[in-house]
């Protein structure tokens, strides 16, 4: 069985009694265990609406015949309740988001331990770890700084520390290089690849950018709420 | 935790002077209670084992007793029931006192040392020098009350000016928190000579005033209904009103418990309104921090862990406005009760007791206030929350 198996996913916001918006109309995906999949598409093709559905911060429509399946790692996750997709959101995977959302008032070891603290770790351990996943991303000597006194693509790294200080089974990112310059685009992208290639780790991301696509092993492409 | 309260120092300033002013009333009324709870509680305790018998137009309890030719001690004492019945002459300190005050007025109470032959309960404890003795009779000694001493600055040794008579200090009294705490006691034969040319005495007993006594102190014998004896002491004497802690309770109990009823809902409002502003300032903190509390709900915090942090915080600012409230409160009671030794209205009782329930308090009350703010930014939906800002 595939690492990440979803099949017949739908995802309809209501905005008002007579304005529904059908943002995902029946996906299936399936992503194997140490691949890096890019999903491409317009804006408002459900692309992120997938991401969070896939990162369990949504649930897919639960009422479709024939009833939607998620399951992550043999786990069947659709029938989780809230607090047990928290452990899992903390536990098992990471995030990465187009604007950084690096906790301001927090420095960047600080804002790295945060995943660790909520899997359990004690503070000191956390803080030993997120320091180690600086240092991976070549940030160990910016631990003490705060987000504003970092670049952009600092910013990034810091949260694909952040993202990784766990060791998740699955990495999801969403437009992660929407808010850099090529420059910063290039270390993210060689720092996402190399994390993949070298440690194996499954990423899934969401991307407008065919450079970014171009380094995925596989791109999948959603139109109007389908996979083409 | 101190940081985020932090980043809106202004306001949270605002809001943890919110809570010190609340905390501050609360604590500084509660002193104030407290000291006249203890007057009137250490009031009842005293009149506990015996029986007050004036003249029936007197009040109750306090204030200008008419003296009574001292041979009605002897007939109160021979009533059946009696086990001891002691004279006391009793004044006011000051003879424009009218007795109408916040705290206790200051009295002269004249007895014989012993007088009772051991049948008062009350013991009160000696801070400096010695208590009158029944070897004191005819000579002009005075022992002090602790809040009366300090008003005039006297130790034992000192001389002290009462209603004109110069007297020599033999003794301060330990705190009572009752009424002794204003109380000069002298012996016996000084009470008479007060008596003596007391105006009102002199036109009613003429020139040479036989030996008089404001009150018969009557210690009942054991198993004595007070209130049997009392009747019985007045039928054989009509013009006669004995008193208990009964009546004591009923004159001052309830009117303290008004005064105090009155004193803590001020200070409760101050707390309501020190609440809301914490339920304000968490409400906006969880508006502006919408898309930081989405952050962590999504990288893997629980909703309790959202809660608990805000909870904690607001918590935090309950702490720390409590604290400064305990600190100005105790401020406030220390200078006021100083300034008032001078008048002899020593008006607070503060305890620790107050303190920590006053800090407690504070700090719950801001957790309190701060849980409808956090259970709401809890329930926040993190891709929504995400969106914010």
């Amino acid at each position: 069985m595939a690492f990440l198996e979803a099949h017949n996913l739908h995802k309809t916001y209501r905005l008002s009694r007579n304005n529904h918006v059908r943002a995902l109309r029946g996906v299936d995906v399936t992503v194997e265990a140490g691949e890096m999949v890019g999903i491409m598409g317009p804006s408002g093709c459900g692309k992120s609406t997938l991401m969070h559905i896939l990162g369990l911060l949504h649930s897919p429509d639960l009422d479709t015949s024939p009833a939607p399946s998620l399951v992550i790692d043999d786990t069947d996750v659709t029938a989780l309740d809230d607090r047990e997709r928290t452990r899992m959101r903390a536990e098992r995977m990471g995030f990465v988001f187009q604007s950084f959302n690096l906790v301001s008032t927090l420095t960047a070891a600080e804002n790295v331990a945060l995943p660790a603290e909520y899997a359990g770790r004690r503070k000191s351990d956390a803080r030993a770890e997120a320091m180690d996943a600086l240092r991976q991303v070549d940030l160990g000597e910016w631990a003490g700084h705060r987000p504003m006194e970092l670049s952009g693509g600092q910013q990034q790294r810091v949260a694909i520390a952040r993202a990784l200080v766990n060791s998740p089974d699955l990495l999801l990112a969403d437009e992660p290089t929407g808010n850099l310059d090529s420059e910063s685009t290039g270390e993210v992208m060689a720092l996402l690849h190399w994390f993949n290639r070298e440690q194996g780790q499954t990423i899934v991301l969401v991307t407008h950018d065919t450079r970014v696509s171009e380094a995925c092993s596989r791109v999948l492409t959603i139109r109007d709420g389908v996979i083409t | 935790m101190l940081r985020s309260l932090m980043r809106r120092k202004l306001r949270t300033t605002l809001t943890v002077l919110g809570i010190t002013v609340g905390i501050w009333a609360l604590m500084v009324m509660s002193a104030m209670a407290n000291k006249l709870t203890a007057l009137v509680d250490g009031g009842s305790t005293y009149f506990n084992d015996k029986i007050l018998v004036s003249d029936a137009t007197n009040p109750a309890f306090g204030f200008g007793y008419v003296p009574m030719p001292v041979g009605i001690v002897d007939e109160v004492g021979a009533v059946p029931g009696v086990a001891v019945a002691a004279p006391r002459v009793h004044f006011m300190l000051d003879p424009e006192d009218a007795g109408i005050g916040f705290s206790a007025s200051d009295f002269v109470v004249a007895f014989t040392a012993g007088v009772d032959r051991g049948h008062e309960t009350f013991r009160w404890e000696i801070a400096q020098g010695r208590e009158t003795a029944a070897a004191d009779e005819g000579r002009r000694v005075v022992m002090l009350g602790a809040d009366l001493a300090r008003k005039f600055g006297k130790a034992p040794g000192d001389r002290m000016l009462i209603r004109g008579t110069e007297f020599e200090v033999i003794g301060v009294l330990e705190p009572t928190l009752m009424f002794f705490d204003t109380t000069a006691v002298i012996p016996w034969s000084a009470g008479q000579e007060f008596l003596a040319r007391d105006p009102a005495v002199l036109a009613e007993f003429g020139p040479e005033p036989p030996e008089l006594t404001s009150m018969v102190i009557v210690y009942p014998e054991e198993g004595e209904d007070f209130h049997a004896l009392i009747q019985a002491i007045t039928a054989a004497h009509p013009g006669m009103r004995g008193v208990t802690s009964d009546d004591f309770d009923d004159q001052f109990g309830s009117t303290v418990a008004i005064l105090n009823a009155i004193i803590l809902s001020v200070a409760l409002i101050s707390i309501v309104v020190g609440g809301l502003s914490v339920i304000n300032t968490m409400t906006m903190s969880v508006a502006e921090r919408t898309r930081e509390i989405g952050i962590k709900r999504a990288i893997g915090a629980s909703r309790g862990v959202i809660m608990r942090e805000l909870v904690v915080e607001a918590g935090l600012m309950g702490l720390i406005g409590g604290l400064v409230g305990l600190g100005l409160a105790g401020v406030v009671v220390y200078f006021a009760n100083d300034a008032g030794q001078t008048s002899g209205t020593i008006l607070f009782l503060m305890t620790p007791w107050i303190g920590a329930l006053g800090v407690s308090f504070s700090t719950v009350l801001g957790a309190v206030a701060g849980a409808l703010p956090a259970w709401n930014a809890a329930r926040l939906d993190p891709v929504e929350a995400l969106r914010f800002g």
